[in-house]
């Protein structure tokens, strides 16, 4: 059973999130093993993986970004994650150049903060447009678009996800 | 349905309660008090006293009263270095993997210590309830990792409970604060107590108390104060004596009566402006008022406010945007702890529950909702801390990310390397950093009876699981044979089983006969439950769908597990019983599917119905 089919939902990535907590509570209160301490020890090891497997799956779904990595691997993509952006391959050398600057302890606080505002307004970037492709995926499916289409459009998912977790990393490692 | 008692077995302080007609209550001890001290005392005799008679020993007999073993539970000897100068305590010398203190010439674990303790709050509880305790929940800091737990747990199991639920501290003061209030919102729960500190952020909705994350320092609190305190006074105190005297002199024996002394100093200074810290023997006297005393502990205060934007960090909120600041454990009588927690969140905490019980009432709440009493209410909790495997170069791998709601589970792939091996080594760990030597080691699996293969070929599934009480286990299954694959563990702190069930056996409790006859009973009882599920899965629908190599072997261990109840051997009984569960497994599985595949398609149309 995959994660779309333990909340009873289509493999789409438009979710509502206050509809996915709801039923999240009510699978809660059916299976989590506190309900099942009287029960065979058979039943306890169910109601426990059971749990697991909802607390998995909501985990994954709630977070766009994890939704789409699962989404992903259920039709067999493994996006690498440190996937330089060919559109921004200038830009990117820039920020990685001040990342040097900032590590070795040589940039402003100023220099700090541009450079922060800098990575930002990239990753909103991508996010939006990660969040654009998730919708079209959803129209794909909705107007039951052809298997080769879809995997067309799961490539390109999987090339802006690679792409946006590498802006990512850099934002993670300026506040490290 | 047999009483289940909440446990709050504290670093400083222990507690029993239990729910009586919807309400939690403490169960005081024979003298009256609901505290019971966690202090063991024993005698040249092999005589042993608990709670406030050990704790007069303290001054009088350091060397075998023991105090604060929750800081050693779960721990080896080299991440304690650093207290035991001030500790009165003999350390035996295979301490490496687990702590033994040598007390008359015999080695005691944390787990046995803790147990004392536990089986005095056990009798506490019979004799106030009349009848005969077996199930408990015990309570320990939320940031425990897996090792320290597992030890709690096994002290539950030394002290002959049977310890239903582990829960978080953080989250039981919130179960015992919410019950009657039908609270919605979020909440902060700071805990500070004597010898660990931990913040949690939850939800409350409806009932259900989701904890959104949890951090803290399993090593920080109301004993760190008394530290900083002890070194004030041992160094006026070298100063005065080297004037007079002019030699150095043993400080080891004096620490007893100044940790007392300091104690009472500190408490005195929640309430009055000033204090006298007062050593009889030493002819020592000194006042020490609050703005002193607040300098001195602020920078143990401030190691508690990190965590506590981490929570929030995490949690993906802003301190202005929780509802409601709980405080819990003794430390958080102190006025600056109050203010400086105030300062962080913007607004008043609530101090109206007693600190020092509200854990114990809400550990007696989670087992009256086990004990089938409070359908409406639920506890979501967390994993304090990120699980990983190793992998190539040191790196520490995450598979299950910290604050994620358990049971959680994650599944990896193994293979082998060099052509026909049938074994693989697996480090698990916990911890944040990113380096192996950084993380917690947490055990060893082996994967053995690999089916000889080609290097590369086999594919073995390895499951991770985290159940409700946050403890680890792992499963593994050859994904070409479908043969689940035995695992040995080896824990890198803690006791094994067979350790376990050596200490039951020397425990004072149990002669030898008794405990095998228990067992043998305990292991039929299962049994019995298990074939019972095993007639129920062979009616089933989903039944035929088995193989037929999965039939003939339930078929076989059924035989099997009837033929071994019939005799008196436990371990016989228990593997049958393993065998048994390992043949339904898949069975189990596919009902299970089924009936939430059913729910879920009930709740639709029921949703379609209401439209």
């Amino acid at each position: 059973m995959d994660y779309f089919e333990v909340f009873g939902l289509p493999k789409i990535l438009g979710i509502d999130l206050a509809a996915l907590e709801k039923t999240f509570h009510e699978l809660s209160r059916k299976y989590h093993p506190d309900y099942f301490s009287t029960a065979s020890p058979s039943e306890k090891t169910q109601a426990v993986r059971m749990t697991a497997l909802l607390n998995d799956a909501y985990r994954t779904l709630r977070h766009p970004i994890r939704r789409v990595e699962y989404l992903l691997s259920l039709y067999g993509f493994k996006p690498d994650g440190s996937k330089v952006p060919q559109a921004l391959l200038m830009e990117v050398f820039e920020i990685n150049e001040q990342l040097e600057e900032v590590k070795a302890g040589r940039a402003s606080i100023e220099e700090v903060d541009s450079l922060r505002a800098q990575i930002k307004e990239k990753r909103e970037r991508f996010d939006k447009e990660l969040e654009k492709t998730s919708l079209d995926w959803d129209d794909l499916v909705r107007s039951g678009a052809s298997e080769a289409v879809r995997k067309e459009h799961l490539a390109k998912l999987a090339e802006i996800l690679s792409e946006s977790s590498y802006i990512r990393n850099l934002e993670r490692d300026l506040e490290q | 349905m047999p009483k289940i008692v909440g446990i709050d077995l504290g670093t400083t302080n222990s507690l029993v309660a239990i729910v009586e007609d919807g309400i939690p209550r403490v169960i005081p001890g024979p003298d009256g008090n609901k505290l019971v001290p966690s202090v063991i005392y024993f005698d040249e005799a092999g005589q042993v006293l608990i709670g406030n008679g050990a704790k007069e020993k303290m001054v009088e007999k350091p060397k075998n009263t023991v105090f604060s073993i929750k800081r050693f539970m779960g721990k080896g000897i080299d991440d304690v270095r650093g207290d035991l100068p001030l500790l009165p305590f003999e350390v035996s010398p295979e301490s490496e993997h687990i702590i033994r203190l040598k007390i008359f010439g015999r080695d005691y674990t944390p787990p046995e210590l803790s147990a004392f303790i536990l089986r005095e709050l056990k009798r506490n509880a019979e004799a106030a309830l009349g009848e005969e305790i077996k199930n408990a929940v015990i309570t320990v800091p939320a940031y425990f990792n897996d090792a320290q737990r597992q030890a709690t747990k096994d002290a539950g199991r030394i002290a002959g409970l049977d310890v239903l639920r582990i829960v978080n501290e953080p989250t039981a003061a919130s179960l015992a604060y919410g019950i009657d209030k039908r609270k919605q919102g979020r909440i902060a729960v700071y805990d500070f107590g004597g010898g660990t500190f931990d913040i949690s952020i939850l939800k409350l909705s409806e009932g259900i108390f989701e904890v959104l994350s949890t951090s803290g320092d399993t090593h920080l609190g109301g004993d760190d104060i008394d530290e900083i305190l002890i070194r004030l006074v041992l160094d006026e105190v070298r100063k005065q004596t080297r004037n007079s005297e002019n030699q150095e002199f043993e400080v080891s024996p004096l620490i007893p009566a100044i940790r007392k002394a300091v104690t009472k100093a500190k408490e005195d200074l929640s309430a009055a402006e000033t204090a006298h810290i007062v050593i009889e023997p030493l002819g020592y006297k000194r006042a020490i008022d609050r703005s002193e005393f607040n300098s001195l502990i602020d920078p143990i205060i401030e190691r508690t406010l990190k965590p506590c934007r981490q929570a929030l960090q995490d949690a993906s909120l802003k301190a202005n945007e929780i509802d409601e600041v709980v405080m819990v454990g003794g430390s958080t009588r102190i006025p600056l702890v109050r203010q400086r927690v105030q300062d962080l969140f913007g607004r008043m905490p609530h101090t109206e529950l007693n600190p020092d019980e509200v854990v114990a009432l809400g550990a007696a709440v989670q087992a009256d909702i086990l004990a089938g009493g409070k359908r409406d209410m639920l506890l979501l909790d967390v994993t304090p801390l990120s699980l990983g495997i190793e992998t190539m170069g040191g790196v520490m791998s995450k598979i299950i990310p910290r604050n994620s709601t358990i049971p959680a589970s994650a599944t990896e792939m193994f293979t082998t390397f060099i052509d026909a091996q049938t074994n693989v080594k697996i480090h698990v760990l916990q911890g944040e950093r990113e380096l192996v030597k950084d993380c917690r080691s947490l055990a060893q699996f082996d994967l053995r009876d690999i089916p000889p293969m080609s290097a590369g070929m086999p594919r073995i599934e390895v499951k991770f699981l985290i159940d409700a009480d946050g403890i680890l286990s792992v499963s593994a299954q050859e994904q070409r044979t479908s043969k689940y694959q035995s695992i040995e563990v080896k824990p890198t702190y803690g006791l094994t089983d067979e350790q376990v069930e050596q200490m039951i056996l020397e425990s004072f409790e149990y002669a030898e006969a008794d405990i095998e006859a228990r067992l043998v009973i305990e292991a039929r009882n299962e049994a019995e439950t298990v074939l019972n599920a095993t007639m129920k899965g062979i009616a089933d629908d989903q039944y035929p769908n088995l193989s037929e190599e999965e039939k003939t072997e339930i078929a076989a261990a059924n035989k099997n597990l009837r033929e071994a109840m019939r005799s008196n051997n436990h371990q016989a009984i228990r593997e049958a019983i393993e065998r048994l569960s390992n043949a339904t497994m898949h069975l189990a599985e596919m009902i299970m599917n089924a009936a939430i595949a059913k729910a879920l398609k009930d709740k639709r149309v029921r949703e379609i119905d209401n439209e």
